[in-house]
């Protein structure tokens, strides 16, 4: 992907946009060219827009009236949960077939105030449930790095269309580390926004407690400029915040800098590759001055489990409109009911479904306080023990992920795919920011993988995971 | 742990029609899905407070009036539909007459 302008940063590329060395439709021709040569064999688009060159000639229009934003005229990757208006948008599910997007996202309308250019809409696990887009109703996505192997989960296209130059940046959803985990199998920068910092308007919701919008990007200042171009209050959605920084730190710059590492947590289950790859990373955080200090997170084992009541039983709740009435498929049974079942049970695929009856179980009369009420009391506890961890230094570090990119079909067993979330899961439960940077690769049957190394900071903190995440780069 | 006939039950309560074959393999995912959270429940965690789990979101009031439109033209949304009928979405009719209400 060498010697072409879809192979820029979107600072580097914006820079060239600004000098006038290459236009946007230079730029969108050139990421399109790859989308023709790999889209059908990596399946990361679901759909590459058929107005990309117009697109492009406006933005390029709109510059030469003086506009300057740094991502006027950038190709863009958004994942098929993002509302476009007037576009197409599925969440991967068979369930809203023919559904057009009747209204922008709201990170969708500030892009557009940018001058970004839409290529498509990226592959994902069907409502993004999964964690490594085998779930999408649309087939998988395919890792760039290793066409046999996954590339992530659940905003996979988004991934993988920017690791193969199709797009400069993307979107993508997190709501279990489903950016996050993407990035670290696709050598990608991953950023999880503090909840609340980007808003969810006209982002299909899978767990409204849980989910953030966030960017892809091959580095650091591109996901920094991605996350202040969409982030903000907005009056759509009453659980967006203005940021303001509440740690004790002062912003943006530290005269000495220290990474808790909750060791306690990386004993047994860890690919040694990936260990090592994690080692590895601090140790050149280390030799720039970093102090690196072991931390405990005592309710972190509990995580996952947490996790798996309060998303499924979240997404029981938001995917109760799906029923067939006011849009998508709609099959007719022998009554209402019969209607309801029907519709869902073909319009909605084996995960989504387990994950529904797995919420119903969780929520209704006898359980809901064995589980659901556990849950949101360990919630509580686990949030707690990341504030206080990070009182006392600026940010926890992990591996993001267990094991580089599995292989297409290996994780045929749920809970063994719901185990790969194990650090990733935390920050969506506490609400803290949370970046995953690639650290390095591992090889495996001669291909070279990526694995990416996790940072988690105080609510609000993203300059300062930015900043440590610079000092790999 | 879960019978097959809680499993039935679910699939009722979620509105989700599905295959024995299906409802077979759910009896034995949920048995495992639910040993590993179940790990919760022998664990004391003290019990939820009014802080729980997102301390930092509040609630938000506006006041009570037409606002802004979100969400697309009537126009848009009533295209989306699966049955339309002039202004109407057609559904299924749910009262009969003599038959008390569902």
């Amino acid at each position: 992907m060498k010697d072409t302008p879809a192979a820029l940063s979107i600072v580097e590329a914006a820079k060239k946009l600004a000098a006038k060395e290459i236009s946007a439709l230079n730029l969108a021709r050139a990421c399109r060219a790859n989308s023709d040569a790999r889209n059908s064999s990596l399946n990361a688009y679901l759909e590459v827009f058929d107005d990309i060159e117009e697109q492009a000639r406006a933005a390029d229009a709109r510059r030469a009236k003086g506009e300057q934003h740094p991502l006027l005229g950038i190709p863009f990757a958004i994942k098929d949960n993002i509302l476009i208006e007037g576009r197409r948008v599925s969440a991967a599910s068979k369930i809203l077939t023919n559904y057009s997007a009747s209204y922008d996202a709201t990170v969708i309308k500030k892009l557009k105030a940018a001058g970004v250019v839409f290529m498509g809409r990226t592959n994902m696990d069907e409502f993004a449930m999964g964690g490594s887009t085998e779930n999408s109703a649309f087939g998988p996505t395919r890792n760039p790095h290793d066409e046999a192997r996954v590339a992530g989960g659940s905003s996979g296209g988004s991934a993988a269309a920017v690791a193969s130059g199709m797009a400069l940046g993307a979107l993508g959803s997190d709501t279990g580390g489903s950016i996050r985990e993407p990035a670290s199998f696709c050598g990608l920068v991953g950023l999880k926004p503090t909840y609340g910092a980007v808003s969810r308007s006209g982002a299909i919701a899978l767990g409204s407690s849980l989910d953030q919008i966030g960017p892809f990007a091959r580095a650091i200042e591109d996901a920094e400029l991605i996350f202040n171009t969409i982030r903000g209050k907005d009056i759509f959605d009453s659980t967006t915040i203005e940021l303001t920084t509440k740690n004790h730190l002062p912003a943006g710059g530290l005269k000495t800098k220290k990474i808790g590492v909750p060791r306690h947590l990386l004993t047994e289950g860890i690919d040694a590759d990936v260990l090592k790859t994690f080692e590895e990373a601090l140790e050149k955080l280390r030799v720039q001055g970093i102090e690196i200090v072991d931390v405990e997170l005592p309710s972190a084992p509990l995580a996952l489990a947490v996790y798996y009541i309060i998303m499924p039983a979240e997404a029981s709740t938001n995917l109760a409109r799906f029923d067939g009435v006011r849009y998508g498929l709609s099959l007719k049974g022998e009554s209402l009911v019969d209607d309801y079942a029907k519709t869902r049970g073909e319009g909605f695929g084996p995960e989504v479904r387990r994950r529904i009856m797995l919420g119903t179980y969780v929520l209704s009369a006898g359980y809901y306080d064995a589980y659901y009420g556990k849950a949101t009391a360990a919630r509580e506890k686990l949030r707690r023990e990341y504030a206080d961890v990070l009182s006392r230094v600026d940010v926890i570090a992990t591996p993001t992920v267990p094991s580089p990119a599995f292989t297409i079909g290996e994780k045929s067993d749920p809970l063994s795919m719901y185990l790969a979330d194990i650090f990733t899961v935390t920050a969506n439960l506490t609400g803290n920011p949370a970046l995953s940077v690639p650290a390095g690769m591992v090889e495996r049957s001669g291909k070279s993988l990526p694995v990416g190394v996790q940072f988690t900071a105080s609510h609000g903190e993203e300059a300062t995971l930015f900043s440590v995440g610079k000092m790999l780069e | 742990m879960i019978s097959r006939n809680d499993i039935e039950n679910l699939a009722r309560l979620s509105r989700l029609k599905l295959s024995e074959s299906e409802l077979a393999g759910l009896e034995k995912d949920f048995a495992s899905i639910l040993e590993y959270v179940g790990q919760l429940r022998r664990i004391e965690v003290g019990a939820p407070t009014e802080a729980s789990g997102m301390s930092t979101v509040h609630n938000v009031m506006r006041e009570d009036v037409a606002g802004v439109i979100v969400g697309g033209s009537r126009e848009t949304l009533l295209d989306a539909a699966p049955r339309r009928e002039g202004d109407f979405v057609v559904v299924r009719k749910i009262i009969q007459r003599d038959e008390p209400s569902l």
